[in-house]
């Protein structure tokens, strides 16, 4: 195995964006609606299932890995799909490990708006839709919190997509499982040039959403 | 013509833990081009029928019948302030219609000035005092132009000035177009001073509902009476011929006749006359003063008569000859027609 070269450095950086944003662009379609459905309503079992959500945010990545790994392995419930070991199982253990923090960020934001918020909004006779887009108006700060929790939940993260993606060259390889590889393999140049790689994205991505963030609160 | 709102066999029931509340409410109409006072000790229920009224509190049995399309809109006793400016929190329900922009700008700022916050317009209206609040609640509701309004204690932390400012608006605003408004208020003089008709809450029910005049001075009972500002009742024997006796020497001529025997006499403060002497009234003797608060404008007096405390106001340079103090003697009168009776039995609450 070669040092790594640039193009490489580029291919790796780009696929794990591509990956990481569908992943957080999945778990936030999911996790948004579920969540304010459960900042919002009263119903058996709503703490039961903030207990499920709550525990998923501590849930070991490599043992969502495992799960998923297995759910798509050959003999796996989901084997005819032959997507043991692509991007696909991939993003499918990163939303697993963003949906929780998600979940839980918006329940948080949804349950922290005035309890008459809803009511007064109805009483102003607008519609479901505008209300809709007005409650994601309002919790935007915990949005944005929840967008910067997950991001940095599957951007850093390496057991789970190791285990589901196999580190491919040229198709599964992103720049935590190419870290790790580089190590093993005592390419310390190669390795710390991805790390930097990634704590530059991760540096950026937080400090541009940490900025919009601030900049609502002035 | 149908009121714009009504309430018809209505049961509204809140359970928690601790405690347990229900209110059956069987005819309410809010007409429209009146204002509905809704009057009520803490914990009648004011609030949930608000709401109720509103669509925004399903009942447990009974229907809120609308009678047209008019928006109904409610201005909340803990004002929200949406995300975004105050200008913003104006528009946005004109603009969730599908208004021309046009008539959102004519509107917005039509009530961003009648309310004197024109100049905060942009603004985050989540750094709003509490009073710049309640008058952006105000606007964002008047905006609408609902053809009913329902505003839930609409007083709350406005200064003097905006409160006449308010009830000046409220009044023309229901003249000028006809909109329906019920008010929940726990300030009496405020609610009497805005409304035409008065509803009574008492006792998990409507107590009593009608023309303002009437709920004042003839309430059906002493729980309403309290309510109201009857504050002087007194137990007393009423003749035949109408006088009703405290005590030994002390009466009170009466015009109404359904009520002999053991019964309640109940006389407003503001129509217990003291110190006339120019022949209003009927003289019912002389009290001395017990009592003596005054903030300026408006002396609250508790007399000692027959064994009784009695209240009476007295509004600053209005017919009184001297200045009274604890210990004076004052004579009284009152006009038959204002004093009101009660059976002996009527309820308290």
């Amino acid at each position: 195995m070669n040092e790594l070269d640039g193009l490489s450095l580029l291919a790796i950086t780009l696929r794990t964006l591509a990956l990481c944003g569908s992943s957080l662009v999945i778990a936030l379609a999911l996790g948004v609606p579920v969540g304010i459905w459960l900042g919002s309503r009263n119903f058996p079992g709503r703490r039961a299932l903030l207990g499920l959500v709550n525990s998923g945010m501590g849930a070991p990545p490599v043992v969502v890995g495992l799960l998923v790994a297995q759910l798509f392995y050959r003999s796996g419930p989901l084997g005819d799909l032959e997507l043991w070991y692509s991007t696909q199982a991939m993003v499918t253990a990163q939303v697993l490990i963003a949906l929780p923090l998600v979940v839980a960020l918006v329940v948080a934001a949804v349950a922290s708006l005035d309890a008459d918020w809803a009511l007064q909004v109805r009483s102003l006779g607008i519609p479901p839709l505008w209300r809709h887009w007005l409650l994601l108006r309002e919790i935007r700060l915990g949005l944005l919190a929840a967008v910067i929790a997950a991001l940095g939940g599957i951007l850093s993260e390496v057991g789970a997509v190791m285990q589901t993606g196999g580190n491919l060259e040229g198709e599964t390889r992103v720049l935590t499982t190419a870290i790790l590889m580089y190590t093993r393999m005592g390419l310390f140049e190669s390795a710390y040039a991805l790390a930097a790689v990634l704590l530059g994205l991760m540096l950026i991505l937080a400090g541009l959403l940490t900025w919009v963030q601030y900049g609502e609160k002035r | 013509m149908s009121a714009p709102l009504s309430a018809r066999g209505l049961r509204l029931v809140r359970e928690s833990a601790v405690s347990r509340f229900e209110l059956r409410i069987e005819n309410l109409d809010v007409e429209a081009g009146r204002v509905l006072a809704i009057l009520g000790a803490n914990g009648a229920g004011k609030s949930t029928l608000l709401r109720a009224l509103a669509g925004l509190e399903d009942p447990a049995e009974g229907r809120v019948l609308r009678g047209g399309e008019a928006a109904v809109t409610m201005v909340f006793q803990r004002p929200i302030a949406l995300a975004g400016s105050v200008d913003h929190n104006v528009r946005i329900a004109l603009r969730s219609q599908g208004l021309d922009s046009g008539a959102i700008d004519r509107r917005a700022e039509q009530a961003l000035s009648h309310f004197g916050i024109a100049d905060l317009a942009a603004r985050a209206a989540s750094g709003l005092s509490g009073g710049e609040l309640r008058r952006l609640a105000l606007a964002r509701a008047f905006a609408i132009e609902p053809g009913v309004l329902l505003l839930d204690e609409p007083f709350d932390d406005l200064d003097a000035a905006a409160q006449e400012s308010l009830s000046r608006d409220l009044r023309r605003t229901v003249a000028q177009t006809g909109v329906a408004v019920a008010v929940v208020t726990h300030d009496l003089r405020r609610a009497v001073l805005v409304c035409d008709r008065i509803a009574v809450l008492l006792g998990g029910g409507l107590r009593q509902v009608g023309p303002r005049e009437e709920v004042l001075n003839r309430p059906i009972d002493l729980g309403v009476a309290s309510l109201v500002g009857m504050t002087n009742l007194l137990p007393a024997e009423i003749g035949t011929d109408g006088v009703a006796r405290i005590a030994p020497g002390y009466a009170i001529p009466t015009a109404d006749s359904s009520i002999r025997g053991s019964a309640w006499v109940g006389l407003r403060p503001e129509h217990l006359k003291v110190d006339i002497g120019r022949g209003e009234g009927v003289s019912i003797g002389t009290g001395e003063v017990v009592e003596h608060a005054s903030d300026g404008i408006l002396t609250t007096l508790g007399i000692s008569w027959a064994g009784h405390r009695l209240r009476t106001h007295l509004v600053a340079g209005r017919g009184m000859a001297r200045e009274l103090v604890v210990g004076d003697a004052v004579s009284l009168a009152v006009r038959p027609e204002d004093v009101h009776t009660l059976p002996s039995d009527s309820p308290r609450e």
